[in-house]
C-alpha cells in the first residue's frame, strides 16, 4: 500500500520537475500591470481633479467679485421728442460730446443703449443741437450750476 | 526765466487734452485746480467731466471754474467722511448726498454700518431729497435700511417712495411709511429671477 503512494508521489514529482515553457515576454507584461493604473483608477482621477477645481472657483466666485467692483450695466435712455430732427445723450460717461452717442428714433421716440460701469452719473438730451432737457423718467440733479437741467443715474455694484 | 519756460511747458503737457474745448484762461484755472486735487489725492476725473459739462452746456468760464472749485472741495469733504478707501464713484454720490442737506456724519455713519461700495446708498439718499424728501428723513431711512438692503432693495424702496409722493402722499411719511414696512418687503422679496441681460431704464 505504501509502495502504491510512493509511486504516485514520485510520478507528480516528476511532473513537477518537467520543465514548462514559459513566453520570455511573460516578465515583461507583469510589470506592465503592476505599473499601470488600474481601469478604475483611470475614470476617478480627472472627475475627483475637476470637483477639486470647481470647488476651488466656487469658494473663489471670481464672478461675484468682478460684479462688485466694475461689472458694466446696460442702461437704454428713452426720450420722446416727436418734432425732434436730432437729440444727442451726452454726459459724465461720454465726457459730454454730443458727437460719442447720438440717439436713434422710431416715431418720435429717442432711444439710445449705453454700457456703464458702477457709479453715478449727470447726462441730459440736447435737442436739435441747442435745447437741454433732463430725462424725465429719471431723479434730477440738484447741483445744475450751469443753468440748464441734468439728470442723474446710478448704476450699482452690489445685488442691483 | 528757463525755469518758468519748463514749468509752464511741464504744466501744458500735463493738461488733458479733453480740456481744450475750454477758454485758455480757463482751461489754466481748472488744470490748477485738478492738479491741486490729485496732489491731495483726490479724484480728477470728475472735476474734469464737471469742467466738460460746463464747456458743453456754454457756461461762461469762471462760473465753470467755480463749479469745479466747489466740486473739489466737497470731494475732500466726503472722503473725509468715508474714509481713504472710498472708491470714485462713492465720492461723486458722498458729494451728492452732502449736496442734498446731509450732513458729513451721515456719511461716516452709513460707512460704519453698510459694507461697500455705498454708492446706490448715497445716491438713494440724495435722490429721495430730489424728490421732495427732507434731508434728515431720507438719512434716517437710509441708514435704517442700509445694513440689511441690497442695492435693488434700496432702488426699490426710492421708486416706491417716489410713487407714493406721486399719488400725493407727504414726502416724509411716504418714507417714513415705506421703511417701516421695509424689513418685512426686504425679507419677502427674493433675488430677482434669472434670465437674459436686457437694458433697463435709469
Amino acid at each position: 500500500m505504501f509502495e502504491q503512494e510512493d509511486d504516485i508521489v514520485e510520478r507528480m514529482i516528476q511532473q513537477l520537475r518537467r520543465p514548462v515553457a514559459v513566453d520570455p515576454a511573460l516578465d515583461a507584461r507583469v510589470l506592465q500591470a503592476i505599473t499601470a493604473p488600474r481601469p478604475s483608477q483611470r475614470r476617478v482621477w480627472p472627475w475627483l481633479a475637476a470637483a477639486a477645481m470647481l470647488g476651488a472657483v466656487m469658494i473663489w466666485r471670481p464672478w461675484s467679485r468682478g460684479s462688485g467692483a466694475d461689472r458694466p450695466d446696460t442702461l437704454q435712455f428713452v426720450l420722446v421728442a416727436p418734432q425732434a430732427n436730432s437729440v444727442s445723450l451726452v454726459g459724465d460717461f461720454n465726457d459730454w460730446d454730443p458727437k460719442r452717442s447720438p440717439m436713434r428714433t422710431a416715431n418720435g421716440i429717442w432711444a439710445a443703449v449705453v454700457q456703464l460701469a458702477p457709479g453715478r452719473y449727470r447726462y441730459a438730451f440736447l435737442v436739435n443741437g441747442v435745447e437741454w432737457r433732463a430725462d424725465p423718467g429719471a431723479p434730477a440733479a440738484r447741483d445744475d450750476e450751469f443753468g440748464t437741467p441734468s439728470s442723474v443715474v446710478t448704476v450699482g455694484g452690489r445685488g442691483s | 526765466m528757463i525755469l518758468a519756460v519748463l514749468l509752464i511747458a511741464v504744466q501744458v503737457a500735463a493738461q488733458d487734452p479733453r480740456l481744450d474745448r475750454l477758454d485758455p484762461d480757463t482751461r489754466a484755472q481748472v488744470t490748477a485746480v485738478v492738479d491741486s486735487a490729485r496732489l491731495a489725492g483726490l479724484p480728477a476725473e470728475p472735476l474734469i467731466q464737471r469742467a466738460l459739462e460746463g464747456a458743453t452746456k456754454g457756461a461762461p468760464g469762471p462760473r465753470i471754474v467755480t463749479a469745479v472749485r466747489r466740486l473739489s472741495v466737497d470731494l475732500g469733504t466726503a472722503r473725509a467722511a468715508l474714509g481713504d478707501g472710498a472708491s470714485v464713484p462713492e465720492l461723486e454720490a458722498g458729494v451728492a448726498a452732502l449736496r442734498a442737506g446731509a450732513t458729513p456724519q451721515v456719511l461716516a455713519n452709513l460707512h460704519s454700518v453698510r459694507r461697500p461700495p455705498l454708492t446706490m446708498a448715497l445716491s438713494v439718499l440724495a435722490d429721495l431729497v430730489a424728490s421732495g424728501v427732507p434731508a434728515d428723513s431720507a438719512a434716517v431711512a437710509v441708514l435704517a435700511l442700509a445694513p440689511k438692503a441690497r442695492d435693488a432693495d434700496l432702488v426699490e424702496f426710492r421708486r416706491a417712495v417716489e410713487r407714493d409722493i406721486a399719488l400725493g402722499a407727504p414726502p416724509a411719511a411716504a418714507t417714513s411709511i415705506r421703511v417701516n414696512a421695509g424689513a418685512d418687503v426686504l425679507n419677502a422679496a427674493g433675488p430677482p429671477p434669472p434670465g437674459p441681460a436686457l437694458p433697463r431704464r435709469p
